[in-house]
């Protein structure tokens, strides 16, 4: 009986350990962004429209939402993010033509607005500094996050030609821009939610209040 | 009352609205019976929340729902886009979601809190037989309508989930694949699935479920609320004839279940502004992308207040008896009532057999609950085999145990420390 129970309690603790460990061969990085850094969150949004962009959209976000969300006008945001091509109003897609570039890839490059709900800040940021090149020869990347992706290394130039610190900041600032895109009211959200807690508190406090006068006479 | 017979009332005298609402309708007489001259006993204790949290909970769902359906498509070709645009552009959507979203979870734990204080305090022994039945068909038709909520939002989980659920019923001998095409209403889950699912979600179930917890509450009224002390307290009555061990529902209930109401919200809103993912178990990961048929997600687990039973499926090699044993995990709870024969309801004062074996079933039910979640691995597969033994073992062991149950002698007044 008691040899049963700590196998129970060993195979509880072993399957507890491989959940905690998320399943991941790799283990990642912490990205550390912060979504109140409203000038990260506009280089990662300046980063998205440069990097970005050419294959994967945004298609649940418009330019006048980030806008408004990242303290730029409409005319910045179209200036900076889409060259003057675009409408405020206009929902932000890929540049490029999906169906050629499906072609070359041999896959549909995703939609980025839910991929911080997905997977993870730390997986964006593990995967955009996860990057190896496999055969210098040809000029062939590989990702030890994903490995035979797809996706070309397309933050290349920081990888050749900035160092490391730069080119975590630009990694950061574009997960950081990923995770607003994800959730745009997340901030919102935890600024409504403590003033909600305290209304509930005080509430708390005068219906426990009234239940005690009440029940003063349950002998 | 008093004043003139209730059964031809005088309509051409004049008198408050209310006199004249009361005439034509039984206001008062249904308020008094229910709330105001409803009596309770006065011991309920910290489980005896849960009963008014599922209803504000089902009220949330109500509400939520209702305005959840004003911006929601049910197509496979919106649905997913139409949730985006409920948090990102509709006003207030975001909260609606998460309140509703969270409010599936908080069902589910009330719910399940709500029936483990049944199985301590004998409440469905008689004469609550058929409240404890009423009882067991609202969780049963609360599951059927989680599960078809959980299709409508489109994502990969949704269309897995209920791929594998559907499925099961293929494994049903001989009609089974015709039935799993039937409930489909195509080959695969698609359009058809959705829009057939949505109907369900908003209006074949939450009415089912309006009218059976109408009934839940209709038949525990004309038999009265069980105590943590399982006393009958209509046995011992005062000169007025209410029972001495008994308060009217309101104000006393009243009040008291408010305090809970709030602290319950506060709780609820720490989920929905805080943590409205639920740690991946109120919306999972996978859910964040949109259903692809072509696509097999490497883990489906369904949601977490399914998993106990998902393990039972899961623990039973054979396909088909997996999905009877999963079926008679729920099926047994409606049999508890004859199961149990011991006269005594409370915990309080029920032998150390029947607190053994309910420390077994309920170890085994969260072992199973969490085993659920877990991809199949060999051990884990050996350790839902045990725990599904332990689950059904306090089925099966009951009726023989309870019968020469050794128990303490009950009192006849309800314990309470004012």
């Amino acid at each position: 009986m008691a040899k049963g129970f700590v196998a129970i309690l060993a195979g509880l603790l072993v399957s507890l350990n491989v959940w905690a460990g998320g399943g991941h061969g790799q283990p990642l990085e912490k990205a550390n962004n912060d979504l109140r850094d409203k000038a990260s969150l506009q280089r990662g949004a300046v980063l998205f429209s440069n990097y970005c962009q050419a294959c994967h959209s945004i298609k649940y976000m418009r330019y006048n939402r980030i806008a408004r969300d990242l303290g730029w006008t409409d005319e910045e945001v179209v200036e900076k993010m889409a060259h003057g091509l675009n409408k405020p109003t206009d929902a932000v897609l890929a540049r490029g033509d999906l169906e050629a570039i499906a072609k070359v890839l041999g896959t549909t490059p995703p939609d980025l607005s839910l991929m911080a709900r997905r997977s993870g800040p730390d997986y964006i940021y593990s995967f955009l500094l996860g990057y190896f090149e496999k055969d210098p020869e040809k000029g062939v990347w590989d990702n030890h996050y994903l490995p035979g992706t797809a996706m070309p290394n397309v933050l290349e130039d920081k990888y050749r030609f900035a160092d490391e610190a730069e080119r975590r900041h630009a990694a950061r600032d574009l997960t950081n821009f990923l995770e607003y895109v994800g959730e745009p009211i997340k901030l919102y959200r935890q600024s409504l939610g403590w003033k909600v807690l305290l209304f509930l508190f005080v509430f708390f406090i005068i219906a426990y209040l009234l239940k005690k006068e009440y029940w003063r006479d349950v002998k | 009352m008093a004043e003139h017979n209730p059964n031809t009332p005088d309509f051409d005298k004049p008198g408050t609205l209310l006199q004249w609402l009361d005439k034509r309708l039984p206001l008062v007489e249904t308020w008094n019976e229910h709330v105001g001259q409803y009596y309770a006993p006065k011991n309920f204790n910290f489980w005896y929340y849960f009963g008014s949290l599922a209803l504000l909970v089902l009220v949330n769902q109500f509400v939520t729902g209702i305005w959840l359906t004003m911006s929601y498509k049910p197509s496979a070709a919106e649905a997913f886009n139409s949730i985006e645009y409920i948090m990102r552009d509709v006003e207030w959507g975001w909260l609606i979601r998460y309140m509703h979203s969270t409010g599936a979870s908080a069902f589910f734990i009330v719910v399940y809190l709500h029936m483990f204080r049944g199985i301590m305090y004998g409440s469905y022994k008689q004469p609550r037989e058929l409240v404890w039945i009423i009882g067991m068909l609202i969780f049963l038709v609360l599951m059927g309508e989680a599960f078809m909520g959980y299709l409508l939002p489109w994502g990969q989980m949704s269309y897995w989930g209920a791929q594998v659920i559907i499925s099961l019923f293929g494994a049903i001998p001989v009609v089974g694949p015709d039935l799993a095409t039937w409930i489909r209403g195509d080959y695969v889950i698609s359009d058809a699935t959705l829009n057939r699912f949505f109907a369900l979600h908003v209006i074949a179930l939450p009415l089912v479920l309006l009218i059976l917890v109408f009934l839940h509450i209709v038949a525990l009224h004309r038999v009265g609320s069980n105590n943590p002390d399982g006393v009958d307290i209509k046995k011992v009555k005062g000169p007025d004839g209410t029972p001495l061990d008994g308060i009217p529902f309101h104000p006393y209930y009243s009040v008291k279940d408010t305090v809970g109401a709030v602290a319950f919200a506060f709780l609820f809103a720490v989920v929905v502004f805080y943590f409205p993912e639920g740690g991946g178990f109120f919306l999972e990961p996978p859910n964040f992308e949109p259903a692809n048929p072509l696509k097999t997600p490497e883990h489906i687990a369904p949601v977490w207040y399914f998993t106990p039973f998902y393990a039972i499926l899961r623990a039973i090699p054979d396909k088909f008896l997996g999905v009877m044993a999963m079926g008679a995990a729920i099926g047994v709870l409606f049999l508890l009532p004859w199961l149990d024969r011991c006269p005594v309801r409370s915990i309080r004062y029920r032998g150390t057999s029947f607190k053994l074996l309910l420390a077994m079933f309920t170890v085994s039910f969260l072992a199973l609950g969490y085993l659920g979640t877990q991809p199949a691995t060999p051990t884990l597969t050996k350790l839902a085999q045990l725990f599904t033994a332990g689950y059904f073992l306090f089925f099966i062991l009951l009726p023989f145990t309870s019968k020469h149950e050794q128990c303490k002698p009950v009192p006849t007044r309800v314990t309470y420390h004012g």
